[in-house]
């Protein structure tokens, strides 16, 4: 760390209009809307992490009675529920926003107040799911939602109410930014960012956008469908009438197998930047690995029936969703070979983010391999809901997508705040948290295939599953240890790390070449690309000469001036001195959001006597969603510049 | 700072050790879990696991060569100085193309006897099988024997009913039709096969034949898809029996409720011979007296016209250990009267739900009780059939087992479902009325 420029923190970096409470509600930088997706989202896994705790307290010994079985089943829904939709996508959404743009060589994402707007949706809709579990009200049907449990008829409380709303209001969070960043990554790439020139991040988020955009409609629609049957008295799942719950499974893993990429596919983006980066060697394969992302994305829409072997679906959808279910293991491997050949021949450099990103090719490959052991559908039918699958997607989930999102927090956390973290805390976070990982979730494979059930709240002495349940919830406790190091680093090293120069891991991508943390138009100049690692083509052009490097993307004028390339961005002028227009920070996003949560839970009323509060929450939302939404459209993005 | 411990000596220590553990726990292997997976107790469980070990072999093979060129290429290929360059290669096709067939090539192998054991297994069960209706119901499980049926004095027909407990003969293909009465659940014994789901609205089915090389035993089974406050809580035993104890069994079951008159009994022991001085029809009186009061079935299980799993030896992973709520107790000093309880059971909130055949109970809703005495446990498999949980589980059922449909019945306790008082108006029953009623159940032989 030879040149350590004096890098400004986000409060000193701009004037004094961009500090303090009002700013972080207004903003509409994505980056500083990527960080507020980060704190959002690591409190969330801090408190699913607990919910987890708690789980396996229960579980650490035979009959125990730590919580009521009602508590345990909403600590269970909750964690599942948590973890996925409001701690590893939203996490995810963190370096979406973040890094795109930065990626790119956009100076922001396409639609800065609605990117403001999916946060708020998201803050609200995660408050609204979360927060009935201090009043023993939270959703209890499972995060899987199975009708005909989820109908009135069995769940009569509001507990499913809320699941059901607060789902529908997550996913407006996630389709607002999915679009948002398709139309960034095909509209706003600086010129000569070819598609097959795009980071590997970028590239993995890319494919993620189309899988939300493709299936979130269809949990919409399920979502709908439970809606009118709870509130309106429809009977798509309400057996007594015919209904059919299979409707439900079919429509809920559509969405749910296409969802278990959406969770890794940006870890693996984040791995495949780390990982060349730390072996001084391009990513070996790049082309394979953009494909095998976009077969991977493509073929998780055809397997979502193996979910459902046990429902008696019949031998000739059994065999189909078999097989559709093994052929993913195929690029799956491609993409595990192609790292370790990225490393292969490399100089690789320990550091924290690439510990962890060597930790999820290593338990990534674990999580893969019992994933083919119940692409078998007999096989699987000794495996399905028990705690071998929880093993399983605890090794893809945990190993695969935390593993990656941790690499990826260590590695750009320089960027994001222009301080280094510390690396012997890291190395320590590390290394608890792998031992830790596999003490909690390795003997579950065991307790699993010896006949333990999935949701259960206690078990009885003497089934075989005592060791393993209590070496489980050790390893649960010492990941608490794990991750409170890594919260007490991250936020040391915010205030008092050691500043970061533009590009401490001599990385070779567009984010790298502007400061850390990056001001608030990103690049005073729109860089030029020529290749796939512009970076290094500055300041190790021997470790892309053999890539083609060509003007193709450039406008005539930047090809006949023959413009330089990348360069080391070292200009420090605030964007009005540079005459860089910005977005104008604006409230009303928030507004929208809030509106269309206090409209929603109006429904959480409507089966109480009396209809005034109902009516009362459902007007009062609608009139904020149309009057700020107005206000929105009619209000400039940018200021005049005439 | 001279703490000289680095995580990365921590971790070898662990994974020494974890690597100990797991050769620990393959040493155990077979020992002490009755709930394995891994078995040849079923054609279907055969099948099962010769899938697992092609699975488990080719996952361990991808396993170490993974792991192992990983940790080779971790170990050969860290920086030893920041000056090192290496060789920039970008890509190699034909090791590419490999490495996407290699795994193409396994997972044919294991894709070929996958559809083989699918079609197998999913074929129409042979003519001649046991037919078993499973029910489900929110949360306690209901086996009919649609074969055996016996008629009424008034001219019924009455199907072989039992809950919670499922007798299957030894060499005789069993086929499982399985519905639901309410919410999704999973049928499984996983020592004896794969599991099925119970899917509202729809009929499954799920065929094995236990294979002739057991012996009689009883195994676990559980509900295995969430169905809601009591998941956990709905179990079932398996009773694996030779073909004469089947026959037994059935005769038994279809005889009708084992009782006339009893005299007063005492809770703990009860009188062995409630049933016989009842006259049980189908089994000949037995001498010995016996300590508990599942046990006189027991006295007549070596015979062959009567039959019932002999309680005593039940294993120890079959007898359910469920603490009973703190709060919730029963007095020791109260004694039963069976012929009370008969009478007292006719009057009271009982016969709404539950059916003992030839009485006047014959409600379809609850597990039927004609012979309650014969089963293994209460609840769904969370308590063991005796006085003590019998009584405690009619005095405030809801407070023994979460969720349930069964009401609190005890007067003066409190149901914690709806908060109320249970009192006489609401049926509610004395200590004694309860004890009567137990030594009734008890008797139901």
């Amino acid at each position: 760390m030879a040149t350590v420029a004096a890098s400004p923190t986000y409060a000193g970096a701009e004037s004094g209009e961009h500090t303090g409470l009002w700013s972080w509600l207004t903003t509409v930088d994505h980056k500083r809307i990527g960080v507020l997706y980060l704190y959002t989202s690591l409190f969330f896994f801090l408190f699913g992490g607990l919910e987890a705790v708690l789980i396996r307290a229960q579980l650490a010994g035979p009959n125990k009675h730590l919580v009521s079985a009602e508590t345990f089943n909403q600590l269970f829904t909750m964690h599942g529920t948590t973890m996925i939709f409001l701690a590893v996508m939203p996490l995810s959404a963190s370096f979406f926003n973040f890094l795109i743009p930065l990626q790119i060589g956009a100076r922001d994402v396409a639609f800065p107040r609605l990117n403001a707007f999916s946060y708020w949706v998201y803050l609200f809709g995660g408050l609204f799911i979360t927060l009935p579990i201090f009043f023993a009200a939270a959703p209890d049907g499972g995060w899987f939602g199975y009708a005909p449990l989820t109908t009135r008829q069995f769940s009569q409380g509001v507990n499913i109410d809320f699941w059901v709303l607060g789902l529908q209001i997550l996913g407006i969070s996630s389709l607002a930014a999915a679009f948002n960043f398709i139309t960034t990554i095909i509209n706003l790439r600086a010129p000569g960012m070819n598609l097959m020139r795009m980071p590997m991040f970028t590239w993995m988020s890319f494919v993620v956008q189309f899988l939300l955009v493709l299936a979130f409609p269809v949990i919409t629609i399920a979502l709908f469908f439970l809606q009118f049957d709870r509130f309106f008295g429809t009977n798509f799942y309400e057996i007594g009438a015919g209904g059919d719950p299979l409707l439900w499974q079919h429509l809920f893993w559509i969405f749910g197998h296409p969802e278990v990429y959406i969770l890794i596919l940006p870890a693996f983006g984040l791995v495949s930047e780390v990982l060349p980066t730390n072996s001084k060697k391009p990513l070996f394969g790049y082309p394979v690995m953009v494909y095998s992302g976009i077969l991977i994305g493509f073929l998780g829409f055809g397997v979502w029936a193996h979910h459902m072997f046990s429902v008696g679906m019949g031998p000739i959808a059994d065999t189909v969703f078999g097989l559709t279910t093994l052929l993913i293991a195929i690029p799956t491997g491609v993409k595990i070979f192609n790292w370790i050949f990225t490393m292969w021949g490399g100089s690789i450099r320990f550091t924290t983010a690439m510990k962890f990103a060597i930790g999820l090719v290593a338990l990534f490959t674990i999580g893969g391999i019992s994933g083919v052991s119940h692409a078998s559908p007999p096989a699987d039918l000794q495996q399905t809901d028990t705690y071998y699958i929880v093993a399983h997607f605890h090794y893809v989930l945990f190993g695969g997508s935390i593993m990656g999102i941790f690499a990826g927090i260590y590695h750009y956390f320089p960027k994001m705040f222009g301080r280094m973290m510390n690396e012997k805390l890291g190395s320590w976070h590390f290394w608890l948290n792998f031992i830790a990982m596999n003490l909690t979730f390795f003997p579950m494979h065991f307790s699993g295939m010896l006949g333990m059930p999935r949701r259960i709240y206690t078990y009885d002495a003497g089934q075989g599953w005592e060791t393993f349940n209590l070496i489980s919830s050790i390893g649960a406790f010492m990941l608490v240890v794990a991750t409170a190091i890594f919260v007490w680093n991250f936020f040391r090293s915010k205030s008092s790390g050691p500043l970061a120069p533009d590009n401490p891991w001599d990385a070779a991508t567009l984010e790298w070449s502007i400061p850390s943390p990056p001001p608030e138009y990103n690049f005073a100049e729109i860089p030029l690309v020529e290749s796939r690692y512009p970076l290094w083509d500055l300041t190790h052009p021997e470790r892309t000469s053999e890539i083609p490097h060509t003007h193709e993307g450039w406008s005539d004028q930047e090809k006949a001036a023959d413009a330089k390339p990348v360069h080391i961005e070292r200009d420090r002028r605030s964007a009005k001195e540079l005459g860089i227009p910005m977005p104008l920070p604006t409230i009303k996003p928030l507004f929208v959001a809030l509106g269309i949560v206090v409209m929603l839970s109006g429904l959480i009323f409507i089966h109480k006597e009396d209809k005034s509060a109902a009516a009362a929450l459902i007007a009062l939302g609608a009139m904020m969603i149309i009057g700020f939404l107005y206000a929105w459209v009619t209000s400039p993005l940018e200021p005049d510049h005439h | 700072m001279h703490w000289k411990i680095r995580p990365r000596q921590l971790a070898s220590v662990a994974i020494l050790t974890g690597l100990a553990l797991a050769i620990a726990a393959c040493g155990s292997y077979g020992k002490g879990y009755p709930n394995s997976t891994f078995n040849n107790t079923t054609e279907f469980n055969t099948a099962i696991k010769s899938l697992w070990d092609t699975l488990l072999f080719w996952g361990t093979f991808v396993f170490i060569l993974v792991e192992g060129i990983l940790l080779y290429t971790v170990f050969r290929f860290r920086r030893r100085s920041d000056a090192d360059e290496p060789q920039h290669v970008h890509g190699n096709t034909a090791l590419e193309i490999g490495w996407t067939i290699a795994p193409a090539v396994i997972l044919t192998f294991i894709a070929i006897p996958t559809v083989r054991t699918i079609f197998r297994t999913q074929a129409r069960a042979v003519p001649n099988a046991l037919q078993v209706e499973v029910v489900g119901h929110q949360w306690w499980w209901e086996f009919r024997y649609p074969q055996f049926t016996t008629r009424t004095p008034t001219g019924r027909v009455d199907t072989l009913v039992t809950a919670n407990d499922l007798y299957l003969p030894i060499g005789r293909t069993v086929n499982f039709t399985l519905r639901t009465k309410d919410v999704i659940h999973s049928f499984w014994v996983p020592q004896l096969g794969g599991k099925r789901d119970l899917v509202s609205n729809h009929t499954n089915y799920l065929w094995f034949t236990p294979d002739t090389s057991l012996r009689t035993t009883v195994f676990n089974g559980s509900c295995n898809e969430y169905c809601g406050a009591s998941h956990a809580n709905m179990r079932f035993r398996t009773f694996v029996v030779t073909p004469t104890e089947f026959d037994g069994w059935v005769q038994h079951q279809l005889s009708p409720a084992a009782f006339a008159a009893a005299p007063p009994a005492p809770a703990t022991p009860a009188p062995a011979d409630t049933a016989r001085a009842a006259g049980a029809p189908t089994r000949p009186a037995s001498a010995s007296p016996a300590p508990v009061p599942v046990t006189p079935a027991v006295a007549v299980a070596q015979q062959p016209t009567g039959y019932t799993f002999p309680m005593e030896s039940l294993p120890d992973y079959a007898s359910p250990d469920t603490p009973t709520p703190a709060g919730l107790s029963f007095p020791d000093n109260i004694t039963g009267d069976a012929q009370r309880g008969a009478e007292q059971f006719a009057r009271s909130a009982c016969i709404g739900c539950h059916t003992i055949r030839g009485t006047v109970a014959a409600s379809p809703i609850g597990p039927n009780l004609t012979h309650i005495a014969t089963r293994s446990t209460i609840a769904a498999g969370i308590y063991p059939n005796d006085a003590r949980h019998l009584r405690l589980w009619i005095k405030n059922a809801r407070m023994m087992k979460p969720g349930v449909a069964m009401p609190t019945l005890g007067l003066g306790q409190r149901d914690p479902v709806t908060g109320a008082t249970v009192s006489q108006s609401l049926g509610g029953l004395s200590d004694q009325q309860i004890a009567d009623i137990v030594a009734y159940l008890q008797a139901l032989r």
